[in-house]
């Protein structure tokens, strides 16, 4: 068998031409290893009961078989085809951002997991929607299960536009309102706004009672502040250059950015969002294994 | 042996040049810069937090950076510092020079008395030459050195700018201390002259300090009866050296310090004869706070003590102590008296020359001889001179002579010289009289009928041109006093007895002196601005006796004849005492030739054949110099103007003459005062504000601490140390700040 794995690593996903090619790549590489879907729909056919164990989901505990047998038995469903996951991608230029560690960018590593997320959910005849920010919504494709659908969510991933700022808040707003039917919105972003506006939109979501899962995607350089010598950042989305001594700065830095990183991680702790941070620097499966193990 | 001077440490640099490398330091500061200037640029995405982290930062930043700019800005300082070689000067003396400046250094000794004074072991003289020393050893290369001493008349030591310090430094161990008092103006002329003199030999001398070694003593500075520096321009003269010269004063002397000397010795006795006894007076003065009791002053003669007297000596007042003495042999005799030694030993000693003769001899010149007694002019004046003559005890002896002897005789051998009614002198006869004035002879004239006023005023006048004036006034025509009766109208005036002459007859009126009848004399005419002094004079106020000192002897003018011719004096009770009191006055002279004070010239005469005898003269201190006698008058005539030390001078003329003659330099008795001016008063009085750096501090070193304390001490090492500590805090900085790169 054909060691697929290897294609989940960023280098290697880098060459590979095509957006759809990736995702193959990735959901072959790693995920078809798995029999079952990782995503649960909420009201399918019922499958089959499992015995409970502490921290599962009390919604689906069976209350009659508890009446009739005093023991407590889970219902389990078989997957419908009426999943929906909204894939929200941020395209604003500072996801063009990319440091010498990393071997793409981070748009290019959102669209890269993007994909693998939406040809793993069509792969499971479920549907697949997008849309692509950055002040504003730039695109939107429709949710659909039809596996030819891959093709379009990808083109229109990379057709976006990147030179606009980041407005995750009103966005957020917008396509919560937009998206009526419960559905598993997965955002991929580097939040480079406010954090209580990114917070308030993603709330909004939670509000429609949508499944929420944030893909912080970040640069190693972001994380790290790894840079020596008297150097110039030159700010994107309009900010203003600045030279500066980076070693003497890499402390507040981190501090600054730590802040902001765990705020963001409270935040949604508190609002029942799933928060995964992806490194653009590490293989796509350590990123997209936490999760998925995580959501099993 | 290092010296005790202990003054604020100053800073110096052996290798100043070096410092042209501190240039260098300006090097972090433009690495910093450009650093600034040459950066990566990057995008970055994240901007946000990055601006929060610098604002939160840049004052840390800011001062981070600022830190290790110092730090690396001051190890290269350091590093330059060190390379130039500082040191640390204990003194200000030599204060550090401009970069390349070459310094012309004056140095100028206080040589005044009471620079003598020792506080410790070593005189104030001594110090002051310990500290030129030091002064030309801390110099760096290339300076040049001038030595001045401070005495009357100023001594050049070192004219030229000495660029050699060790021929410096032989001069002022030779440079021996004078007894003569400082002469501050006359020093800093001199100080000025060889100043521009530098200037113009040694351009390459660009910066010149005038250092001025004294204790500060009042009589050197501020003298009391002359006010010269007050009245000179010495103040013009300090500001002019001030503003072209850094003058540095250094104080060597101390307040309360005390002093006993002998102020004055003298022979109260007219003239001093082989086994006659006479009175040798001392004056003893303490200048000080406390009286200092039994004293022991004692009464030497050529050395061998004599006599000795015990007293206490109470401040501030001068004490006459009187030795009466017999001196058992003719010749020049060496007498001292000696207070117990203090620490200013200096005036503790004051010696004199007396002039012991076997008689005193007067050549008595009769200008009217006469074969038969007491007929001749001057029969009556031997007698007077000589009442004794002939008999054992008798001091005087006479030669009468008639006029006629005059041109021949010498009259080297007699110590006065009595003149009746000579009619009239050549001016060959003038010469020699004023010669033997000069040399401290005493000359009286008695007038009478044969006397030629206008020959007289005309040979020893002074009115022939580059003539000899000798008499003490101008001699007029013949006054008659026939008609006057007798009475008060007739009597003579005795000027209140202040003259010494007739001061013997103060209270004894009946001794005649002013009922003496006088019948006729010459007018005596005293110039209105002489220094004659009228002893005697008539009722009407004609002058009958006038006197002045000429040269070192003395001139008696007496206005009328030494035979009744013309008054009844010679007959008269108080002729005697008035000739004898003549004598004395006239040959006092003598004495004052022998004894001088410091700084005067000794004069004298040989006999004619000195000329071709070696004459040497032996001074109290240093060594013996031939003199060179010339010919005055039929005399060798020498003189010597070197006394600068307080002593007896020996001239020793060799064969055929085989004689020696002694002389006694004295200290002035004013600088036995060891009081002292405030540097204020210094700075104010005496300089007129000039700028003067002074100094003072003076410090006996423990005998521990002498040796192990270097003079000079390098800093180079500890500058290193500093430079290793910085590097060290550098790396440790730029660690904890995180700043590799600049």
């Amino acid at each position: 068998m054909e060691d697929y794995r290897k294609y989940l690593d960023p280098q290697v996903l880098a060459r590979l031409e095509g957006l759809p090619l990736r995702a193959r790549r990735i959901v072959e590489g790693y995920v078809s290893g798995l029999h079952r879907s990782p995503f649960r729909g909420f009201s399918i056919e019922f499958a089959e009961h499992r015995e409970y164990t502490p921290g599962d989901d009390l919604r689906y505990l069976d209350w009659k078989v508890f009446g009739r047998t005093d023991k407590y038995y889970l219902k389990q469903f078989e997957e419908e085809t009426n999943l929906i996951c909204h894939l929200v991608l941020d395209s604003s230029e500072s996801m063009t951002y990319r440091s010498d560690r990393a071997a793409m960018s981070k748009l290019d590593y959102a669209r890269s997991a993007a994909a693998a997320l939406a040809y793993l959910v069509l792969r499971q005849q479920d549907s697949v929607g997008l849309a692509v920010f950055d002040d504003s919504v730039r695109a939107l494709v429709r949710s659909s299960s039809n596996p030819s659908h891959l093709e379009q969510v990808c083109g229109a991933m990379i057709q976006a536009a990147t030179n606009r700022k980041t407005a995750t808040g009103t966005v957020f707003h917008e396509l919560a309102e937009r998206m009526k039917k419960r559905a598993i919105v997965a955002i991929f972003s580097d939040l480079f706004d406010s954090a209580e506006h990114a917070l308030a939109g993603l709330k909004h979501f939670r509000h429609r009672r949508h499944d929420v899962v944030l893909f912080h995607v970040l640069d190693p350089a972001e994380l790290e502040f790894p840079f020596e010598g008297t150097t110039r950042f030159r700010g994107l989305e309009g900010a203003a250059a600045m030279v500066v001594e980076p070693r003497g700065l890499r402390q507040a830095y981190l501090t600054e950015f730590g802040r902001f990183r765990r705020r963001l991680r409270e935040g949604c702790r508190g609002r029942g969002i799933d928060y995964v941070l992806l490194r653009t620097d590490k293989p796509l499966d350590v990123a997209l294994t936490g999760f998925l193990t995580a959501r099993r | 042996m290092p010296f005790p001077i202990w003054i604020p440490l100053a800073f110096g640099l052996s290798t100043p040049a070096m410092l042209w490398w501190l240039a260098a330091a300006a090097v972090p500061i433009a690495i910093h810069l450009l650093s600034r200037r040459r950066y990566r640029d990057l995008p970055w995405a994240a901007m946000e937090y990055l601006l929060a982290a610098m604002r939160r930062s840049r004052r840390r930043l800011q001062i981070e950076q600022l830190l290790l700019l110092v730090v690396r800005t001051l190890i290269v300082v350091l590093l330059v510092l060190a390379m130039a070689e500082p040191f640390l000067e204990r003194d200000r003396l030599v204060a550090a020079a401009p970069r390349g400046a070459r310094t012309h250094r004056v140095l100028v000794l206080d040589g005044s008395v009471s620079m003598d004074y020792r506080a410790a072991e070593t005189s104030r003289f001594a110090e002051a030459r310990e500290l030129a020393r030091q002064i030309v050893a801390a110099s760096p290369q290339g300076d040049g050195f001038t030595l001045v001493l401070m005495s009357t008349p100023p001594r050049v030591v070192v004219g030229t700018p000495a660029l050699q310090p060790a021929e410096f430094l032989a001069a002022i161990d030779e440079i021996v201390m004078p007894h003569a008092p400082a002469d501050p103006a006359g020093t800093f002329a001199r100080v000025e002259d060889l100043l521009q003199e530098a200037r113009r030999q040694q351009p390459a001398l660009t910066r010149e300090v005038v250092y001025v070694l004294t204790d500060l003593g009042r009589s050197t500075w501020l003298p009391e009866e002359a006010a010269a520096l007050r009245e000179s321009d010495f103040s013009d003269r300090v500001a002019r050296l001030a503003s072209r010269s850094e003058l540095v004063v250094v104080d060597l002397g101390e307040e309360g310090a005390e002093n006993a000397s002998v102020i004055d010795l003298a022979v109260t006795d007219p003239y001093v004869t082989v086994g006659a006894s006479v009175s040798i007076e001392a004056q003893l003065k303490l200048f000080g706070r406390q009286t200092r009791r039994d004293q022991t002053v004692e009464l030497r003669v050529d050395g061998r003590r004599v006599a000795g007297r015990q007293l206490d000596l109470p401040p501030g007042v001068a004490v006459a102590v009187t030795f009466d003495h017999r001196f058992d042999a003719p010749g020049d005799r060496i007498v001292e008296v000696r207070l117990e030694g203090d620490r200013l030993p200096l005036d503790d000693v004051r010696r004199m020359v007396v002039a012991v003769k076997p008689a005193v001899r007067v050549l008595c010149i009769d200008g009217r001889p006469s074969g038969e007694s007491f007929a001749g002019a001057a029969d009556y004046l031997a007698v007077a001179l000589a009442p004794e003559d002939g008999r054992p005890g008798g001091v005087v002896e006479v030669d009468l002579v008639p006029e006629s002897a005059l041109a021949e005789i010498d009259l080297a051998g007699y110590d006065a010289l009595f003149l009746a009614e000579v009619a009239q002198f050549t001016s060959g006869e003038a010469q020699r009289l004023a010669a033997f004035v000069h040399n401290g002879g005493g000359l009286v004239f008695f007038l009478g009928e044969r006397v030629l006023a206008e020959r007289y005023n005309r040979e020893l006048g002074g009115e022939r041109p580059n003539g000899v004036r000798l008499l003490p006034a101008r001699i007029g025509g013949v006054v008659r006093r026939d008609d006057v009766q007798p009475g008060p109208a007739a009597w003579l005036d005795p000027m209140e007895y202040e003259h010494p002459v007739v001061a013997v007859f103060r209270g004894r009126e009946e001794a005649g002196l002013l009922t003496t009848p006088v019948r006729r004399h010459l007018r005596l005419e005293v110039p209105p601005d002489s220094a004659a002094q009228v002893a005697l004079a008539t009722a009407a106020g004609e002058p009958l006796l006038v006197t002045e000192s000429v040269g070192r002897g003395r001139v008696a003018l007496v206005a009328t004849s030494a035979d009744p011719s013309w008054t009844a004096m010679p007959l008269w009770p108080s002729y005697v005492p008035v000739v004898q009191e003549l004598l004395a006055y006239v040959v006092a002279g003598q004495a004052e030739r022998q004894n001088v004070r410091v700084g005067e010239p000794l004069e004298g005469s040989l006999p004619l054949q000195g000329i071709d005898a070696n004459v040497l003269l032996r001074p109290p201190l240093g060594a013996t110099e031939p003199l060179r006698p010339r010919d005055e008058d039929g005399r060798a005539a020498f003189s010597y103007g070197e006394t600068y030390f307080a002593g007896v001078y020996t001239v020793e003329a060799g064969p055929p003459l085989d004689r020696v003659d002694r002389f006694a330099a004295q200290l002035d008795p004013a600088e036995s005062d060891l009081a002292r001016i405030t540097p204020e008063a210094l700075r104010g009085e005496v300089f007129g504000g000039a700028p003067v750096t002074y100094l003072t501090h003076w410090e006996q070193p423990s005998v521990a601490e002498e040796g192990t304390r270097p003079r000079r001490g390098s800093l180079a090492k500890g500058l290193l140390y500093g430079v290793l500590a910085l590097l060290l805090a550098e790396t440790l900085l730029a660690w904890r700040f995180g700043h590799y790169g600049t």
